[in-house]
């Protein structure tokens, strides 16, 4: 058999292909923003690794479920806010937001420590929705997540001593390099990666193909999506602590519908059912987005500054995922990962001595 | 508790309405363990109702599911394949995006193994079927034939106890149909199982089955050996109209 000439660098190597290229490419385009890229290059480039992170986070349970999530930018809301009652300034936080508890109105944490804990937030709440909303299945499932997003919004925009309502929380520390925005997509991108591979991973995948054959498998439903929604949740909480501190405001209306159906958009035009789809995804429609607003601003040609009627940024995407979706419906890799050339990869997916060893 | 009731699944008294419709009227079928029996009937006789009924998919109005001696009639599909009841579908209802191995690693997995030892469980029931080369491929890329083998493959991947197939000869041509009975002859020995296999091709129900039952519109009409069965004057008539069977 081929296999047997297999070697477990070749079978290791052809199994995780698609995780390593993107991190590689990921690596490599952080370096060369380290080296030759001006200021303005590397705000471009932090905010497509943090999107990148905001699309994983979606990808983790939309991709492998099947259920499309409205409502996962909450759990980016919940992390950024909480992040910012931590970390902001003191001398503000007693007038702007005298409504919080006196352990966080009177005392500020390291950045390190808030991350953590505002992740933790984030997964924990996803994990008490999660309770609930994973009992739905299908539309129901996508519309009870819209709702949670709705939830929150509200609340969050109406308790003003705490949040500051529809305000802006400013004065957070912005401490978010390209290599820390590198380190959070890596971790983001390994997190989608070894769960699309789990056990848990094929179960849940296994659902999105067809309930009732799961079913007749032994696959409880409830729980593979639960594990799924609650690791999203903690990827889109480490996206949220991102965004906070790279902008170094807060504020509810930038996590609402505009955010969900750019994301949306990402991991439609890339394919949803791929973690290289949803990465392709954030690559491709990142660049049409940035082009298109330089050209909103303007352009300078020697005397005369072009520039596009605003909205059209808008339009274009829109046009490009309608053409995707009428000429690929899966999605720019149509479901598939990144792989090695046939000559290269092993016959059998996976190596049995490989993952005894991996164990 | 007996012999029988510690090494089977039974149907007692099993009702199933769909509002004003009957789809079953006090069935009674028990399946032992190494053996394979069959379950024959007309189209619309409830012969897919009753396989629902046995794999947890649809709940009896009234009546009673038992395995080994425990009344399961409230249990759902998941608990009953946990608890070593396998079935296939009359589509073979594979995960089209997923490689075969995946396929059945998904059925190991939700018996509770570890992945490395789904995998090496998959693989030792696709190279005893024969199937083994077929590891790699999406289960949406294989022919028909392949699709109908490999959703039985998937559903001994459970270690299934009580095994049910719902015409897994359908569509097949003759040689086809010939491997793939060979193959479920083997299984109950292989698999310390018991088969129950539905299928219209009354010439496989004969080749392969020890035990028949029969339904007719939902109602038992009769059982025995496949001899007894086919000389049944009921069955005849219910397979083959009124006149003819007397004629």
């Amino acid at each position: 058999m081929s296999n047997a000439t297999t070697t477990p660098y070749q079978s290791f190597l052809s199994r995780h292909f698609a995780v390593l290229l993107i991190a590689a490419c990921l690596v490599f385009i952080v370096c060369l923003v380290h080296l030759f890229g001006s200021v303005m290059v590397q705000r471009v480039v932090i905010e497509a690794l943090i999107r990148i992170v905001i699309v994983v986070g979606i990808y983790i349970f939309t991709g492998n479920s099947g259920i499309i999530s409205f409502g996962s930018v909450t759990f980016m809301a919940i992390a950024a806010y909480a992040t910012g009652w931590q970390t902001c300034c003191e001398m503000l936080k007693p007038i702007t937001m005298s409504g919080l508890p006196s352990i966080l109105r009177d005392n500020s944490y390291p950045v390190y420590v808030s991350a953590l804990t505002s992740v933790s937030l984030a997964a924990l709440a996803a994990f008490v929705v999660g309770l609930i909303l994973m009992r739905l299945g299908g539309l129901a499932a996508s519309i009870s997540t819209l709702a949670i997003l709705f939830i929150l919004n509200v609340s969050y925009s109406n308790w003003e001593t705490v949040t500051m309502g529809t305000a802006s929380m400013v004065g957070l520390p912005t401490y978010i390099t390209p290599w820390i925005a590198l380190g959070a997509a890596l971790i983001a991108v390994v997190c989608a990666w070894v769960f699309q591979n789990s056990a848990r991973g094929i179960l849940l995948r296994a659902t999105r193909a067809d309930e009732v054959a799961a079913a007749a498998c032994g696959v409880s439903l409830y729980w593979s999506r639960l594990i799924a929604w609650t690791l999203s949740g903690a990827v889109m909480g480490l996206a949220g602590v991102l965004t906070a501190h790279f902008l170094g405001t807060v504020s509810i209306n930038s996590y609402f519908l505009n955010l969900t159906f750019l994301a949306l958009a990402m991991l439609v035009v890339g394919g949803m059912k791929s973690l290289s789809g949803a990465v392709v995804g954030v690559v491709v429609v990142s660049t049409i987005v940035d082009m298109f607003r330089r050209l909103e601003a303007g352009v300078s040609l020697g005397d005369t500054t072009l520039s596009l009627p605003a909205g059209t940024q808008e339009l274009v995407l829109a046009g490009v995922m309608i053409v995707i979706l009428m000429f690929r419906k899966d999605g720019l890799m149509g479901g598939k990962e990144f792989c090695l050339p046939k000559r290269w990869a092993a016959v059998r997916s996976e190596s049995v001595t490989s993952e005894r060893n991996a164990q | 508790m007996n012999q029988l009731a510690e090494n089977s699944l039974e149907t007692r008294n099993v009702h199933v309405a769909f509002g004003g419709i009957h789809a079953l009227s006090g069935v009674d079928i028990t399946i032992k363990t190494g053996m394979v029996q069959g379950l024959i009937g007309p189209n619309g006789a409830g012969k897919t109702t009753l396989v629902n009924v046995l794999s947890g998919f649809q709940k009896p109005t009234r009546g009673h599911v038992v395995l080994n001696g425990k009344d399961v009639s409230g249990d759902g599909p998941q608990k009953l394949a946990r608890a070593g009841v396998g079935r296939s579908f009359q589509a073979a209802r594979l995960f089209q995006d997923m490689s075969v191995e995946q396929n059945l690693m998904t059925a190991a997995i939700g018996t509770g193994l570890n992945k490395a030892d789904a995998i090496i469980r998959s693989r030792e029931i696709l190279d005893w079927m024969g199937l083994g080369h077929h590891g790699a491929v999406l289960g949406g890329a294989l022919s028909y034939g392949d699709e109908r083998r490999i959703s039985i493959a998937r559903a001994l991947a459970l270690h299934p106890k009580f095994l049910l197939l719902d015409e897994p000869a359908s569509g097949m041509n003759a040689e086809e149909s010939q491997n793939l009975m060979s193959i479920i002859r083997a299984i109950p020995a292989h698999f310390n199982c018991g088969v129950l296999l539905i299928e219209h091709n009354m010439e496989v129900i004969m080749g392969v089955c020890e035990h028949v039952y029969v339904v007719d519109g939902g109602r038992s009409l009769a059982n025995g050996t496949p001899r007894e069965v086919q000389d049944n004057p009921d069955v005849r008539r219910a397979y083959l109209g009124e006149e003819d069977a007397a004629a």
